[in-house]
């Protein structure tokens, strides 16, 4: 069991541990500043302000327990990322439903499928179909959250109907959405990567190695994780 | 800020404790047994007052029908327990997952609905079970369908998965008040159920996200002036009940003889819930 005090320092030159190190404290100060923040906002912001929180607390513990892992040179720590993944990725998609008021069942479905088909190929526990099978359908899951939350209405494409009440929001929200639907876009395409570094497939060219994986993780959880929040207070604050 | 959210508050406060400070597993039976003793026997101490206080409960007419009703449920139980294992913890699954799930969804159940009540309970019951699986495998090993399922080819993350899942479509399926608070509580409770072992998890959960609120709620109720005087009325049926769980392992049966003292704290607690739950049932009605 993790014993933060105790647990392992970082060695000089270990970037990677480094990483862990600052994702775990930018995400437990970002905890810090969106509760202190719960009281100063709108009461129609508080639940977003409050999971938001919860969010980059979750998260933080987990990157305690990733750090000591790491330093402990017990390799990556996959599954504590997915621990961390299963808790912290259907109550960013919340965040969609507490802005807007629709879309919830269809952003919770999308996020299962997404979750248990990426597990199933990553893990291999079914024992039917491949690594790339199973990707190609979490990876539709994706798209389709995608859609629905109008990250194609960024291009001037078409939008669910997440995406539609997101532009036609009060206040900041427009462009609180518009901000969310960049790290739907952009900063969850470096979860496919990882998944793609991590199984065989097609794309099996696309070696990466541990630590630098690592690296681009750490920098996209904290970015994603906290700049979830940050978009959303954005919108608060209005 | 209400007392359920404030009694919900201190037990994240100790969850996360124990999870950053490390908690060693030969605790966690003290810490189960500090809980169970202050908060989680207590909060039932006073159904006997509770059922007669309460405008909207089933009407006793006397307190020698209550304690005679209340008595034989708990006899009842234990007899199911004895004669069949598997059937006493079916009994106390179904009625636990209803009664956890009532006091879970104070606040968030526009419409009173008894299937969403059971819904939540089983929610909670199902992902600290298959958090712990492997530790309620040997726990429960006098059933031999559950103690004989290999489960060697799934890892942990699996079933913190299958947990999620399920309630993900159990809150986008209800009419549920604030449905995104609801889910997000539940969800911290998952994380807590997943890294720390199932005593542990079990007090937490028990002690601090259904006792104490249900505590608090009943110190209302009682509209007495301070905490302490109320506390002090649950004291003689607490060590009651503690009196009855040594009576019973003193008598034992072949069931109770074994070494495994987990299962039969088990026993005692599925035999003090049987009949509280009715009692509750009616308390919560209003909240």
């Amino acid at each position: 069991m993790l014993n933060f005090i105790l647990a392992g320092t970082i060695e000089p030159g270990d970037f990677t541990g480094f990483t862990f190190f600052i994702g775990s404290v930018s995400m437990l100060a970002a905890t810090v500043w969106f509760l202190m923040q719960h009281g100063q906002v709108d009461k129609k912001f508080k639940d977003s302000m409050l999971v938001a929180a919860l969010i980059t607390g979750i998260a933080a513990v987990h990157y305690f327990y990733m750090r000591e892992q790491w330093t402990a040179g017990l390799g990556s720590p996959t599954e504590l990322r997915y621990i961390d993944w299963i808790l912290t990725v259907p109550l960013m998609v919340v965040e969609f439903a507490l802005l807007t008021g629709v879309g919830m069942r269809k952003l919770f479905w999308a996020s299962v499928i997404m979750l248990v088909t990426g597990y199933f190929g990553e893990s291999g526990v079914t024992g039917v179909l491949d690594a790339q099978t199973w990707g190609a359908i979490s990876g539709l899951a994706y798209f389709w959250m995608a859609y629905e939350v109008g990250c194609l209405s960024i291009f001037g494409g078409p939008s669910g109907a997440v995406g539609n009440a997101l532009t036609s929001g009060s206040g900041k929200i427009p462009e609180a959405g518009r901000m969310l639907q960049w790290f739907v876009l952009v900063g969850w395409a470096i979860y496919p990567i990882g998944y793609m570094a991590g199984t065989e497939g097609w794309y099996s060219f696309v070696a990466i190695d541990e630590g630098a994986m690592n690296i681009i993780y750490n920098i996209g959880d904290a970015i994603n994780k906290i700049g979830f929040g940050m978009a959303v207070w954005y919108a608060a604050k209005s | 800020m209400d007392v359920v959210v404030k009694s919900k508050l201190a037990g994240l406060i100790l969850a996360l404790s124990i999870i950053f400070f490390g908690l060693e597993s030969s605790y966690s039976i003290l810490l189960f047994l500090i809980v169970m003793l202050s908060i989680g026997i207590p909060h039932g101490s006073v159904d006997h007052i509770i059922a007669f206080i309460n405008p909207k409960a089933r009407k006793f007419d006397s307190k020698l029908i209550f304690y005679t009703t209340y008595l034989s449920l708990i006899i009842f139980n234990i007899i199911i327990w004895v004669l069949s294992p598997f059937l006493g913890l079916l009994v106390f699954l179904i009625i636990s997952c209803y009664h956890f799930g009532e006091t879970q969804v104070i606040g968030y159940n526009p419409t009173d609905n008894k299937i969403l009540n059971f819904v939540i309970g089983a929610n909670i019951l199902l992902s600290l079970f298959l958090n712990n699986i492997v530790e309620l495998q040997e726990i429960l090993y006098i059933i031999p369908q559950f103690a004989t399922l290999d489960l060697s080819a799934f890892d942990s993350v699996f079933f913190l998965l299958i947990s999620v899942g399920i309630l993900m479509l159990s809150i986008v399926n209800f009419d549920i008040k604030r449905k995104v608070p609801l889910y997000a509580e539940i969800t911290i409770l998952y994380m807590v159920f997943f890294h720390t072992d199932l005593l542990t998890s079990f007090a937490l959960y028990f002690g601090f996200c259904h006792s104490l609120p249900m505590l608090m709620l009943e110190f209302k109720e009682f509209k007495t002036e301070n905490f302490i005087k109320f506390y002090l009325k649950t004291l003689p049926f607490t060590i009651l009940s503690i009196f009855f769980g040594f009576l019973l392992y003193q008598f034992n049966n072949d069931l109770l003889t074994s070494d495994n003292l987990i299962l039969f704290v088990f026993i005692v607690i599925s035999s003090l819930t049987l009949p509280h739950v009715f009692i509750m049932k009616d308390f919560v009605k209003d909240k």
